[in-house]
């Protein structure tokens, strides 16, 4: 089975902050991980293809730095790093990144799935994986939870929704978003991190993949932010508490129960 | 051939991070000071993903870099946040190796770090602390590890010692408390388990950086010198050994033998 696995590169921080020209989040200066959903869909890939066997692409899209977390996920154990690199992405909003990536996953050939993260801890849309579903037409299951079977072409997954969860049977192609808890990202060890420093990443233009420069970035992107602002602060609140061990239990979780917490 | 010092220390050696832009200069760093720990004769004692930082394993170490294994000179430091899998690799590698010497601990987990729950590991609890986990090692490899576990003399006493309790009735053969500086009162009560007692002497001049530890702040510009410090423990406490955490290899590890005479 052939395997993507889309992967983000985010700010590791939540201290980030949003230019108030651009609307956009400011990246200079920030750490930049990989995407924390995204590593259940890089393990879950791996996953597949040691029950099935085939090929896991690791896919990003990003500037020259998203390399880093290509890298990363080939310390995992993907076979191939794939990043969409070109001035023509830059300003793309979840659509026109999805149709990106979608043109980038035809341009790759046969593959049969398509993984993501349930969304980007950036962002927080969750709309490219369905996104890309769209572009290419194919099925899609979100926040999956479990895979409990691979027969032929079809997936039997579950997915979590607001009251429980869904059993699918998923014809392949099809792409899929994913919760943590689907699995257990592996750590990556030393003889595969110094590997994964020496292989080639694939970069790949808007040319390369044969993108429609109209569908990609600001050109392409339907969405307008007009405005931002942060949440209101949080109101906090200082309960002092006396007596002796047993009282002040007690009251504690008097406290949590009138909020809901225990 | 290694050195025969006066004193064997136990000297810490952090294991490189997983995400260090310059990894490989790290790896030779990490390499060079291994020798020197070995070739003077004392224990080269490497952590396990300190603080929750993803860092690479002190086997897996050992074996890429090709490293020399002394039985008596290596200890790896075990803590909670590995899969069983993984742990198992852990073990089973360092016994390939000859490594017999292990730290039992808890261990700081993120969320980037997989736990072993009680399950994992065939206990009826559901949490793993350092106590289930010497008790799985005594059960899974029976005979071929020499345990040693942590101590915290910042915990409340009464508390503290119900662990430590614990952890001895698991198998724990050996102690290594937190950092102590000048000396604690708790540590006459750690004799009273009757196994040997490593403590830990706090190398770098920053002492504030303790905060976290013993649980209150120092202010930055307290002055402190690990040396003498060190001198005053072996002068105080001259039956136990010492743990030397993040020692100078430069200015501190040449100094190390005039600090015994």
């Amino acid at each position: 089975m052939k395997i993507v696995a889309c992967i983000k590169q985010v700010p590791g921080t939540n201290d980030c902050t949003i230019d108030p020209e651009t609307k956009r989040l400011k990246r200079e200066g920030v750490e930049a991980v990989l995407n924390p959903f995204d590593l259940y869909a890089l393990e879950q890939a791996m996953l597949l293809r040691e029950a099935v066997g085939g090929e896991v692409i690791a896919l990003s899209m990003g500037p020259p730095q998203a390399e880093t977390s290509l890298r990363e996920a080939l310390s995992c154990g993907t076979d191939r790093g794939v990043l969409l690199c070109d001035r023509a992405f830059a300003g793309s909003d979840t659509w026109a990144t999805s149709y990106a990536l979608a043109t980038a996953i035809r341009h790759l050939g046969g593959v049969e799935l398509v993984l993501c993260g349930k969304q980007a801890v950036d962002g927080d849309t969750a709309q490219v994986g369905p996104g890309i579903a769209a572009h290419l037409g194919w099925p899609q299951a979100t926040y999956v939870s479990a895979m409990p079977g691979v027969e032929g072409k079809r997936l039997t997954v579950r997915r979590m929704n607001e009251d429980g969860h869904d059993v699918l049977e998923v014809d392949l192609p099809a792409v899929m978003t994913v919760v943590k808890d689907l699995n257990t990202p592996r750590v990556p060890t030393l003889r595969s991190c110094l590997a994964a420093r020496k292989a080639t990443v694939t970069v790949l233009t808007a040319a390369d993949i044969g993108a429609d420069a109209r569908c990609l970035g600001l050109d392409g992107s339907p969405t307008r932010v007009v405005k931002t602002s942060p949440p209101p602060p949080r109101g906090t609140k200082t309960v002092h508490i006396a007596g002796d061990g047993r009282t002040c239990a007690r009251q504690i979780v008097h406290e949590l129960r009138m909020k809901s917490l225990v | 051939m290694a050195n025969e010092p006066d004193r064997v220390f136990h000297v810490e050696l952090l294991s490189p991070k997983q995400k260090s832009p310059k990894l490989e200069a790290d790896l030779d760093l990490f390499a060079e000071k291994y020798r020197k720990v070995l070739d003077a004769g004392h224990v080269a004692c490497i952590t396990d993903n300190p603080m929750g930082i993803l860092s690479f394993q002190g086997t897996e170490l050992i074996d890429v870099l090709g490293l020399p294994v002394r039985p008596e000179q290596v200890s790896i430091h075990l803590n909670t946040f590995h899969t069983k899998k993984d742990l198992d690799g852990i073990l089973t590698q360092a016994i390939a190796m000859g490594i017999d010497n292990l730290l039992a601990i808890s261990g700081d987990g993120s969320p980037r770090l997989p736990k072993l729950t009680g399950k994992d590991i065939g206990n009826a609890v559901e949490s793993v602390t350092a106590v289930e986990l010497i008790r799985y090692i005594h059960r899974e490899y029976p005979d071929q590890f020499t345990v040693g576990v942590a101590f915290n003399p910042y915990e409340p006493p009464a508390h503290e010692m119900e662990k430590m309790r614990r952890k001895v009735d698991a198998g724990a053969a050996y102690v290594t408390t937190q950092p102590i500086i000048e000396s604690h009162e708790t540590l006459e009560q750690l004799e009273t388990f009757g196994i040997p007692i490593v403590i830990e002497c706090w190398m770098s001049r920053k002492l504030h950086l303790l905060a976290e530890c013993v649980g209150y702040e120092i202010p930055e510009d307290t002055p402190y010198d690990p040396m003498a410090n060190l001198r005053t423990l072996m002068a105080r406490y001259p039956h136990c050994e010492f743990y030397l955490a993040l020692l100078g290899f430069k200015t501190q590890f040449p100094l190390l033998e005039q600090a015994c005479a």
